[in-house]
């Protein structure tokens, strides 16, 4: 294996340029002031005290937290039982719904965000369909159409994680609780459920996530008045080109993510200390 | 004792094939039973019937005289060991064994009394915390044994649970469940393929095969009194003999009368004779029932397993005429060329193709310096469907030519009355180098002889187990040999303690109650 290790400088020296050092760029950008020489640097805490201070940008923040929660907790709902139903078809259906969850993922998301946007305007093809029976309502440039929106993108990761974890389980268990006196409800709840929670918690993480750092959802859907942080950063980095201030809150948001990401794992560990409890 | 399970006229069809071909079976209180069978005779679908995870097609399972075929399984006063234990893996050990009583809100304090007396019961009351899969198989397969046994079922099903442990764990696990079943006293459904297992445990053995149970009793009387051949080789050994019933109490075979314990055939019917190789006896020739001579010996530990061919099987010699190998030049056109003279059956001239006469005569051309095979363009006989010897000219596209005989022969076939078998083989030519370069001469012996063997009865082949010669395949001279082919002859496997010589004259010793009589089926 050793002479084998060699090829992968490429890959090392890729990842340090590509990767590494743009972090560190942002690192150094977030405790640095504006006007830098290439020389010497005015290191300062201002850019996230800046971002606690003002009560807007913690609105922003507790804005896109809910938005990826109640996105990740309605993509449980509505995923769960559709991995079920997957799970217990045969074979041959099954690879065919897969197929199907997979298939909108092969076109790009911002694509498809797009079509959205065209199906939920004013005068799209729901509020013509509301029309008639008198009613027309404002949908896009709200925070269901940006919901929507992320239901719609990440809702097939969730299908899959809960899918892979129903099959992974042996039948024979559900067999086994059936013969120890479990109808299908109390064998569902003591058995499937518990058993396909880790996939629960890995959709939850494909889900969240992205969710929560998401900035052309809402920026399409959720127009000018609706910003979640992504849209924070973006607009410091690309309108007012404070990219001290724009890392400052990409810090924040890494960090968020790293506790949310710890928080997750510590439920999926506590769930096999269980076990092994 | 009472019935506790009625299985009636059960079937049961998987995708148009029948699993199980109308079964019919009582199984009382307090019974150790194994279904033992092969693979695919059925045992677990019936038990999984029992269990509640199929539905029979047609006939009802009663439990305690009720209807239970169409219950669901949750619903069933029985619980199930399964193959691969199928423990829950989120659970511990005690969580693991309390779920049925959890299932049924058993108090608390209930429980625990319970589960921990179920640990103790199994050997494992140290283990209540521990998660399912830090325990070794074992372990794994007593806490599935206590999880079932929890609920205080009528009935505990088995579906195979030792099949994944080691030999020696194995034995130990079965003196076990033997112990557990006669402490808590419940009946056992224990389903197995391996016949030691069923042997060592149970009360009542219910040997299956294809959907049909061939024998339902104890084990000591399906391994005395077999009811067919499909049960005495599944169950042990077994020699098996054709035999004919001359009278009550009186058996023939290999042409010799014997006394025997078995009654109630009809006069000269047609049975087959079981012996066990350990009731069989070696002394010394003339003081043995039957006399043999001693094959082959393997030491199997505690016995030496000692095969006595009794009389040797059909056998037919041929002839095999050597001859230097001396080619045909062709130094115009760069050639070599061979062909032997050939035997050919009258029978066989309807069919002849020239591949054939090539192959028989072996006629092959070669380049002589890049020893290239050159093919045979033409094959000229006039060969007619009667005896006599005819010339066949074999030649290649540059006129290089040999000419050989073929002899049509009568067929040339020994037919064996007794054992109702024909053997079959020709004369042939051989070029002495043919025979020093053959790396299995047996096998192309029966090549060139065109040598075969048919059951009569059956229209089967019958494999030619011995090729015999007397010629020294590295150094042999030209000249005629005799080559002689030999189907195997009736052979006796027997247990001894003492080691035989091969190639010894022995006799073999049984007594009357050593011969088990079947019916032929």
């Amino acid at each position: 294996m050793k002479q084998f290790r060699k090829m992968t400088y490429p890959y090392v020296l890729w990842i340090s340029i590509m990767v590494v050092a743009p972090m560190l760029l942002i690192l150094l950008y977030a405790f640095t002031k504006e006007g830098n020489s290439v020389t010497d640097f005015l290191f300062t805490f201002n850019n996230f005290k800046r971002f606690f201070v003002d009560s807007v940008f913690v609105e922003v923040l507790l804005r896109s937290l809910r938005v990826a929660l109640v996105t990740t907790i309605l993509c449980i709902l509505l995923g769960y039982p559709a991995a079920y139903y997957i799970a217990k078809c045969s074979e041959g259906l099954k690879m065919r719904w897969v197929l199907v969850i997979t298939f909108p993922t092969w076109i790009n998301m911002l694509v498809r965000t797009y079509a959205w946007m065209g199906i939920l305007q004013d005068d799209g093809i729901i509020n013509k369909f509301l029309g008639l029976f008198g009613i027309q309502a404002t949908l896009l440039h709200t925070e269901f159409a940006v919901v929507l929106g992320m239901i719609y993108n990440f809702l097939p990761f969730m299908i899959l994680q809960i899918y892979t974890a129903l099959t992974k389980m042996d039948g024979s268990l559900l067999e086994a609780a059936a013969d120890l006196g479990a109808n299908r409800t109390k064998a569902f709840m003591r058995i499937t459920l518990p058993l396909s929670l880790p996939g629960v918690i890995s959709g939850i993480t494909l889900v969240f996530l992205p969710a929560v750092s998401s900035f052309f959802v809402p920026k399409l859907l959720g127009g000018g008045q609706y910003v979640m942080v992504g849209n924070l950063i973006e607009s410091q980095f690309l309108t007012s080109g404070d990219w001290n201030f724009g890392s400052a809150i990409s810090l924040i948001m890494v960090i968020i993510i790293m506790i949310s990401m710890y928080i997750t794992r510590k439920v999926d560990k506590t769930e096999v200390m269980e076990k092994r409890a | 004792m009472k019935k506790l399970i009625q299985f009636k006229n059960i079937v049961k069809n998987f995708d148009g094939t029948l699993v199980l071909k109308g079964i019919n079976l009582d199984i009382y209180e307090n019974e150790f039973v194994t279904l033992l069978g092969p693979s695919g005779c059925g045992k677990t679908t019936l038990l999984r019937i029992l269990g509640g995870f199929l539905e029979p097609d047609e006939g009802t399972v009663l439990m305690d005289g009720e209807d239970i075929s169409h219950l669901p399984p949750y619903k069933r006063d029985l619980n199930t060991v399964f193959q691969k234990y199928a423990l829950f893996p989120h659970m511990n050990v005690f969580d693991n064994v309390a779920f049925g009583l959890n299932i049924k809100k058993e108090p608390k304090d209930i429980i625990n009394q319970k589960v921990m007396r179920m640990l103790r019961l199994v050997g494992l009351e140290d283990y209540a915390k521990r998660g399912i899969t830090e325990m070794s198989g074992g372990q794994q397969q007593r806490v599935a044994i206590a999880r079932a046994l929890v609920n205080e079922p009528k009935v505990l099903l088995l579906d195979e649970p030792l099949s994944a442990l080691d030999a020696k764990l194995r034995k130990e696990m079965q003196r076990e469940l033997k112990k557990i079943q006669q402490e808590v006293g419940i009946t056992f459904i224990f389903v197995t393929h391996d016949q030691e297992e069923a042997l060592t445990m149970s009360d009542k053995i219910v040997v299956m095969k294809d959907g049909e149970i061939q024998q339902i009793g104890t084990p000591t009387d399906i391994y005395n009194e077999p009811a067919n051949r499909f049960v005495a080789n599944f169950i042990g050994e077994s020699n098996i003999i054709d035999g004919i019933m001359v009278e009550d109490f009186k058996v023939k075979f290999e042409d010799k009368v014997f006394d025997c314990v078995d009654a109630g055939f009809s006069k000269d019917e047609p049975v087959e004779v079981v012996i066990r190789p350990e009731d069989l006896d070696i002394v010394g020739p003339r003081n043995g029932k039957l006399r043999g001579i001693v094959k082959s010996v393997l030491f199997k530990g505690v016995h030496y397993e000692t095969i006595v061919e009794t009389s040797q099987g059909t056998s037919i010699t041929v002839k095999m005429t050597v001859s230097e190998d001396k080619p045909v030049v062709n130094s115009e056109a760069g050639e070599m060329m061979s062909a032997n003279d050939f035997y050919l059956d009258i029978l066989d001239i309807d069919e002849l193709t020239e591949n054939f006469i090539i192959s028989r005569a072996d006629a092959q051309a070669w380049n002589p310096e890049t020893s290239e095979r050159i093919s045979i363009y033409e094959v000229r006989h006039e060969i007619q469907k009667e005896k006599g010897s005819y010339p066949v000219t074999f030649s290649t596209s540059a006129g290089t030519t040999v000419t050989v005989n073929a002899i049509v022969a009568e067929i040339n076939k020994v037919v064996d009355e007794e054992y109702g078998e024909e053997i079959y083989a020709v004369n042939f030519f051989k070029k002495v180098d043919e025979i020093q370069e053959s790396l299995i001469l047996d096998t192309d012996l029966k090549i060139w002889a065109n040598a075969y063997a048919y059951d009569l009865e059956e229209k089967t082949a019958v494999e030619i187990t011995e090729v015999e010669y007397d010629f020294d395949p590295q150094n042999i001279q030209p000249g005629v040999y005799d080559v002689t082919f030999k189907t195997e002859g009736y052979e006796y496997k027997v247990d001894t303690t003492d080691k035989a010589e091969v190639g010894a004259s022995v006799g073999l010793k049984f007594g009357p109650e050593d011969l088990h009589i079947m019916r032929k089926q």
